[in-house]
């Protein structure tokens, strides 16, 4: 029953503290964000298993975090404000070739961010060749270039 | 779907962002306060200043008790125990309730008890000495959750404490 208890706890407590992190926090954006999310990934692991090393406890645990997905994305398509709460909306931070700064500080993005996705995924040289930029739902910004 | 600027099909929803937003602030706020408090010793295992390490009872008195306030549900932790041996014996006895062997896990005693036995109200152990006050230590692993009653008592003197146990 404790695994249960345990698998459950660290999944909400895992979900709460990522969603308030906001969407950039560990988006992998730099080496040390990946460095940070291995050692979160450590810690859990010691609050999730505990002492017991048995192979019924993972069995146990992994079903249990499985089970409690599904339920969440089950839950999700049902009600779909509760999945807009649960998982962000996406912003658009650039719109109709102007940076919309105060959304910028909010969701904690600079430029260099817009021109590193800009490149990325379209190629693109310069910021006024960009029309749209959105910062989605899981922290990645996509691109939308002006026609030319 | 919503339409952007009547092109750009995307569900934004930026009241629910901002106060989402607004949120965040107030969580990454909480977050200091955890990690602050946390400093301070209120989770356990020491803290700036070592506030969190109470002692109760009087060692003039025959028995003090030196504890964590807070303690973490399967971390090491330590209880320190003077005690002074009554002048006509030099065998000790300190007495211990039931919640002590029961939701503690006692992982060394240091000195090793002379003698230890279990009754209705809870365990005794003796102490060997050498006529003169003596510091006694438990190394003990907690395994329950929540407060946790104490009581410690020698012949002369009862001394009460009541740690919080943290899951």
């Amino acid at each position: 029953m404790e695994t249960v208890i345990r698998g459950l706890l660290l999944y909400v407590f895992l979900m709460i503290i990522f969603r308030v992190s906001g969407k950039r926090t560990l988006y992998e954006a730099t080496v040390f964000d990946f460095v940070l999310l291995l050692i979160i990934a450590e810690t859990a692991e010691q609050a999730l298993g505990g002492e017991d090393k048995s192979v019924t406890n993972s069995f146990l645990l992994i079903v249990t975090l499985l089970l409690a997905d599904i339920s969440l994305s089950l839950l999700k398509q049902k009600f779909s404000y509760f999945g807009k709460v649960l998982d962000g909306v996406p912003v658009i931070i650039l719109d109709d070739g102007k940076v919309l700064h105060d959304r910028l500080k909010k969701v904690r993005v600079d430029e260099s961010d817009i021109m590193e996705s800009a490149r990325e995924l379209q190629g693109l040289e310069r910021l006024d060749q960009i029309k749209y930029a959105i910062l989605e739902k899981d922290g990645k910004i996509t691109i939308i270039p002006k026609e030319q | 779907m919503k339409k952007h600027r009547g092109e750009l099909e995307i569900d934004e929803d930026i009241q629910l962002e901002s106060t989402n937003w607004k949120v965040q602030r107030v969580a990454w706020v909480l977050m200091a306060f955890v990690v602050f408090a946390a400093l301070l010793g209120f989770t356990g295992n020491g803290g700036i200043g070592n506030l969190q390490r109470l002692k109760a009872g009087d060692s003039a008195e025959g028995l003090e008790v030196e504890y964590e306030r807070f303690l973490r549900r399967g971390a090491p932790a330590e209880i320190k125990v003077k005690l002074v041996p009554s002048s006509a014996d030099s065998l000790t006895d300190l007495r211990l309730n039931k919640d002590f062997y029961e939701k503690l896990q006692v992982e060394k005693i240091l000195p090793e008890p002379s003698g230890q036995y279990t009754h209705e109200q809870g365990i005794t152990y003796r102490f060997a000495s050498a006529n003169q006050p003596f510091l006694v230590i438990f190394y003990v692993k907690p395994e329950g959750m929540g407060s946790l009653p104490l009581q410690f008592s020698t012949s002369k003197k009862k001394v009460n404490i009541t740690p919080f146990i943290y899951p």
